[in-house]
C-alpha cells in the first residue's frame, strides 16, 4: 500500500497520551502525595475500605448513566430512580414483613418499568431524552416524597441483610466486589457483545444505524430500562449499606456521577467507557478523602470544588487534544468528509452526539 | 500584476510533509483551476490560504503585489481573499436574506433594530451580482443545490466598492448534477467579467477545461505543473493527477444472463419525488437512473432501502418487499450503498472494522459475544480485496479518505451477499483512482450475478456500468436507453435535459 493518499501511521502526541490516562496519574499522584503528608491517616486499610465503599453507589449511579450515553441518550432520572428504590425498600421493610430479597427485586422491576416510560417518551413521542427524563425524574421525586412523608425512613433491615453490605470479605468492602461484579457485565456488553457495537452506532449517527437493519428504537427502550435497572441495584447496595432513606440520596448523587462518566469518557478510548468512569470517580475519591485528612474536619466543601475542577480541565485537556488531532486529520485526507458532531471542542463523543440528537425535530 | 502569488509554500504534520515547496501564481481576472486527488494537497493549500493552517517558515505570499501573512484568517479576508467552502455554510432554516446577513452585518436603525428592507435591498444587489433570482424570503432548505451555491458565493463577494477579490471555490460542483453545474460555471464566469479572480478547486475535469484559464496540478504535495487550460485535454489532464495512464475500464460485455425472472421488481413505486415507477433488474444486469436534481432520481434508492416511506410493490427474488423498514430490505437480499455517506453510512466514532461488519455480525459471534479476532481477519481480507488504504481494521474510519470510506460502505454491503444493491450515487465527491476501483468492484461482482440498480449523477459512470438507464423527469420515468443501441453518456444528458 504505497499510493499517495496513504494515512501517515501518525503517532499519538505525547500530550494527548498523557491526557488520556490523566484519571491514573491523577490517582497515583493523590496516593503518593497524601501517602508522604500523612502516612498514619491515609495509608492505611480502613481509609482505603472507607473511601472504596464510600464511592459504591455513586459508581453504581455512573454505570447507569453510561449505558444510554452509549446511545447517544441522556438519562438524568437515574438519581431519582435510586430513591424510588431506595424508598420502596425501605418502607416495605419498615411497614411489612415481605421477605426482603423480594422486595428489593421488586424495586428493581418497578425501576425498570420506569425505564420503559421513559423509553416511551423518547421513542414514541419523540421527546428529547434530556427533557422526559427530567420529567420523569421530578414526578419520581414526588412519589419518593409522598411515600416518605417527606421524613427518613429506618428500614429495620435483618442483620443478614445489613450484613451483605457491611462484609468485608478478604478484607474488601462487599459492596466493592458488587460493584465489580456490575462493572464487569457493563463493560463486557458495551464492549464485546453485538448490543454494545450497535448502542455506540446508534450513538455515532442513528439514521446509518437504522439504515444498516438495527433496530435503533429497540436499542434505545433496552438502554433506559437498563440504567433504570442499574440505577435501582445502587439502591439496593444504598439500602444494605447505610439503611436509611432520605431525600436527597438518589438525586444528590447525580452530578458526581455525571461528572464521572464524562471526566472518564476523556480517558482510554476516548469515548464513554466503563473502567475510564471507574477510575475517573476513585481517584477524585481518594484526592477528596487525602485533602479532608490533611487539612481537618472543616473542608466539607472541598468535594464538589474538586471534582467540578478536575472535570472541567480533563475535558478541557481532551478537546483541546482531540481538535489537534481532528486538524491534522483533515489535511490528510482532504476530502474526508466529516459529519458535524467532530467539532473541534466537543470533548466527549457522548456529548457531540448528544447534541447531534438534540438537534432533531 | 498578479492576483494571488504563492512562492514556496511547505507544510508539515507532525514530521509528515503534505505541501512541499509550492508555487502558485494566480493571474488578475482569471479563473484558474488547482486539481488533484483526495490527499494530493490541494485541501491543506487551500486551508493554509484560509488561516485555517500556518505554513512552515519561509513560504510568501502576495496578493496584488502586497505582502499577504499566510495562517492568518483576519489577514487573508483583509487583503480581499474570500472562500466558499464544500459545506457552504448556510443556515438552512432561515431564508436568504437572514443567511446574506450572516457573514455581513445588518444594517442597523434606533436601539439596535435590524432595518429589515434595507437588508432586503442589499440581498438583491448581492444575488443579482451572481445572476441568482430566487425569491429571498424562502428559507435557503428549500432551494436548489446549485442556488445554494451560488448564494454562497453572493455572500462571499466583497461590497461592491471594495473592487475586486480573489475567490476560492472548494470542490464548488461536487454534489450537483450536470445542468446545473452548467449555470454554476456561468456564474464563475460572470465573476471574471466583473474583474474578480477565481482559484477553483475540483475533481472534475470537464468543468475544470470548461471553465479554467489555467489549471495547476497538484500530487503528492508537490505542484507538478501549471498550464494554460486550452494546451491540456482530459486524458493529459487525468494522467497528470494519477501520475500515470488510468487504466480505461471497459466497456462492459452484455449481460450473461438477461432473461428469466428478474431479481428486483419495482410496480408503480411513489414516494418522495418518485411517481408510479415500474423497473425490473435481473441477474448480472445493471440498471441505471438518471435525471436532474428533483427528478426523483435522488429518491429512488432512499425509497428501496426503506429510508422514506413508499407506496407500490417491491419484490425481490419474487417475494414482497415491506416498505419503510430497512431492516425488511435487508433480509430480502436487498442491500444498499448511500449517497451523503456521512449522514447516512459512516459511524464517525466506530473503527473501520465496526463500520464494515456492522448490521450483520452474525458470523463473528462465539456464545454471544463478538469473536474480534474472526471479525478482524474477514475486515483484513476486505480490505486487502478492495485495496482499502488505512492504518489497520482497527484504525478510526474517519481518518480515512473520502474514497475509502465509500470502499468500506460498499464491503459492507457486499458481505452481506445481497441478492440484488441499490446505490446512490456512489462515486460522488471521490477521486479518480477510488471511483475507477469502485466501478472495478462493481463490474466483478454483476459478473458473478449480482442484480445492482444504480442511481447517479455522473452520466458517464453510467454509459460506462449500464445495461439500461432509466432517464426520471418530474418523478415519472420518461425514457430508457439501452446499451448496444441509444446508450451514452451524452444521449443521457440530453434526454435528462431534453425531456
Amino acid at each position: 500500500m504505497t499510493a499517495p493518499d496513504v494515512p501517515k501511521p501518525d503517532r499519538e502526541p505525547f500530550g494527548a497520551t498523557i491526557g488520556r490516562y490523566s484519571a491514573v496519574l491523577l490517582f497515583v499522584v493523590f496516593i503518593v502525595t497524601f501517602g508522604v503528608l500523612k502516612p498514619d491517616l491515609f495509608l492505611t486499610a480502613s481509609t482505603f475500605r472507607l473511601t472504596l465503599g464510600e464511592g459504591v453507589v455513586t459508581a453504581v449511579l455512573a454505570l447507569a448513566f453510561l449505558v444510554p450515553l452509549a446511545a447517544g441518550t441522556f438519562d438524568l432520572s437515574i438519581g431519582a430512580n435510586l430513591g424510588l428504590s431506595l424508598v420502596v425498600i425501605n418502607w416495605f421493610a419498615a411497614n411489612t414483613r415481605a421477605p426482603i430479597a423480594l422486595v428489593c427485586v421488586g424495586a428493581v422491576l418497578l425501576c425498570c418499568l420506569v425505564g420503559l416510560l421513559s423509553g416511551v417518551l423518547v421513542v414514541r413521542f419523540r421527546v428529547n431524552s434530556l427533557i422526559a427524563t427530567l420529567g420523569v425524574s421530578q414526578l419520581l421525586s414526588a412519589v419518593a416524597l409522598k411515600v416518605s412523608n417527606n421524613r427518613q425512613i429506618f428500614g429495620s433491615f435483618s442483620d443478614g441483610f445489613a450484613g451483605l453490605g457491611i462484609a468485608n470479605p478478604l478484607g474488601i468492602p462487599a459492596v466493592v466486589l458488587y460493584l465489580l461484579g456490575l462493572a464487569l457485565i457493563v463493560w463486557f456488553v458495551l464492549e464485546h457483545t453485538p448490543v454494545g457495537r450497535y448502542l455506540f452506532a446508534v450513538g455515532g449517527n442513528p439514521e446509518a444505524a437504522r439504515l444498516a437493519g438495527l433496530n435503533t428504537d429497540r436499542l434505545v427502550y433496552g438502554s433506559l430500562v437498563s440504567s433504570a435497572g442499574i440505577a435501582a441495584i445502587g439502591g439496593v447496595i444504598y439500602a444494605m449499606r447505610v439503611g436509611v432513606y432520605s431525600a436527597d440520596v438518589g438525586p444528590g448523587l447525580l452530578f458526581p456521577a455525571l461528572a464521572a462518566v464524562f471526566f472518564g469518557a476523556s480517558q482510554f478510548s476516548r469515548r464513554p467507557n466503563v473502567w475510564g468512569t471507574l477510575v475517573a470517580y476513585f481517584a477524585l475519591a481518594f484526592g477528596v478523602k487525602g485533602l479532608q485528612l490533611a487539612f481537618g474536619p472543616g473542608t466539607f466543601w472541598i468535594q464538589p470544588l474538586f471534582q467540578g475542577t478536575a472535570l472541567l480541565i480533563a475535558v478541557a485537556l481532551a478537546s483541546r487534544q482531540i481538535g489537534r488531532t481532528w486538524r491534522s486529520r483533515r489535511a490528510e485526507g482532504s476530502a474526508t468528509t466529516q459529519p458535524a458532531p467532530s467539532e473541534p471542542g466537543d470533548a466527549t463523543p457522548g456529548v457531540a452526539t448528544v447534541r447531534t440528537r438534540l438537534g432533531q425535530p | 500584476m498578479n492576483a494571488l502569488e504563492i512562492r514556496n509554500l511547505s507544510k508539515t504534520f507532525a514530521g509528515q510533509t503534505a505541501l512541499h515547496r509550492v508555487d502558485l501564481t494566480v493571474g488578475a481576472g482569471q479563473v484558474h483551476a488547482l486539481v488533484g486527488q483526495n490527499g494530493s494537497g490541494k485541501s491543506t493549500l487551500i486551508k493554509v490560504l484560509a488561516g485555517y493552517h500556518r505554513p512552515d517558515p519561509g513560504a510568501v505570499a502576495l496578493v496584488r503585489g502586497r505582502d499577504l501573512a499566510l495562517g492568518s484568517a483576519i489577514a487573508a479576508h483583509d487583503a480581499g481573499i474570500r472562500f466558499v467552502h464544500q459545506d457552504l455554510g448556510l443556515v438552512l432554516e432561515l431564508d436568504a436574506v437572514e443567511n446574506l446577513m450572516l457573514g455581513l452585518s445588518y444594517p442597523r436603525g434606533a436601539l439596535g433594530r435590524i432595518r429589515w428592507r434595507e437588508a432586503l435591498c442589499q440581498a438583491r444587489e448581492r444575488t443579482a451580482r451572481v445572476g441568482l433570482d430566487i425569491d429571498l424570503r424562502r428559507p435557503v432548505g428549500e432551494l436548489s443545490l446549485a442556488d445554494r451555491t451560488a448564494l454562497a458565493i453572493a455572500r462571499a463577494l466583497p461590497d461592491a466598492d471594495r473592487g475586486s477579490a480573489v475567490l476560492v471555490l472548494d470542490e464548488p460542483t461536487a454534489a450537483l448534477p450536470d445542468a446545473d453545474v452548467r449555470r454554476l460555471l456561468a456564474t464563475i464566469r460572470a465573476l471574471r467579467a466583473a474583474g474578480h479572480s477565481v482559484l477553483v478547486v475540483s475533481h472534475h475535469l470537464d468543468e475544470v477545461l470548461d471553465v479554467a484559464d489555467r489549471v495547476s496540478v497538484v500530487r503528492d504535495g508537490r505542484m507538478v505543473t501549471t498550464a494554460e487550460a486550452a494546451d491540456l485535454d482530459h486524458h493529459t489532464l487525468g494522467r497528470l493527477m494519477v501520475g500515470h495512464d488510468l487504466a480505461r475500464p471497459t466497456g462492459r460485455v452484455a449481460p450473461a444472463v438477461a432473461g428469466g425472472d428478474p431479481v428486483l421488481a419495482l410496480d408503480e413505486v411513489t414516494g418522495g419525488t418518485v411517481t408510479g415507477l415500474t423497473a425490473r433488474v435481473h441477474r448480472g444486469e445493471t440498471v441505471g437512473v438518471a435525471g436532474l436534481s428533483g427528478s426523483g432520481r435522488e429518491a429512488v434508492a432512499g425509497l428501496l432501502s426503506g429510508r422514506v416511506p413508499r407506496t407500490g410493490r417491491v419484490t425481490v427474488g419474487g417475494r414482497p418487499v415491506r416498505a419503510a423498514s430497512p431492516a425488511a430490505a435487508l433480509a430480502a437480499g436487498l442491500a444498499f450503498v448511500p449517497g451523503e455517506r456521512a449522514r447516512y453510512g459512516i459511524f464517525p466514532n466506530l473503527t473501520v472494522r465496526q463500520n464494515l461488519t456492522l448490521g450483520s455480525l452474525r458470523r463473528h459471534i462465539r456464545y454471544g459475544y463478538v469473536d474480534a479476532r474472526s471479525e478482524r481477519r474477514e475486515v483484513l481480507r476486505w480490505i486487502d480485496e478492495f485495496a482499502i488504504v488505512t492504518r489497520g481494521p482497527d484504525a478510526l474510519v474517519t481518518t480515512l479518505s473520502g474514497g475509502n470510506q465509500q470502499k468500506v460502505l460498499v464491503a459492507r454491503a457486499l458481505r452481506r451477499a445481497p441478492a440484488a444493491l441499490v446505490l446512490d450515487d456512489p462515486t460522488a465527491g471521490i477521486d479518480v483512482k477510488a471511483r475507477t476501483a469502485v466501478h472495478a468492484i462493481l463490474q466483478d461482482h454483476t459478473a458473478r450475478g449480482l442484480a445492482v440498480l444504480l442511481a447517479s449523477t455522473d452520466s458517464d459512470e453510467l454509459a460506462r456500468l449500464c445495461d439500461r438507464v432509466l432517464v426520471l423527469d418530474h418523478g415519472r420515468l420518461v425514457r430508457t436507453l439501452h446499451r448496444g443501441t441509444d446508450l451514452s453518456a451524452t444521449a443521457i444528458e440530453h434526454t435528462q435535459v431534453a425531456s
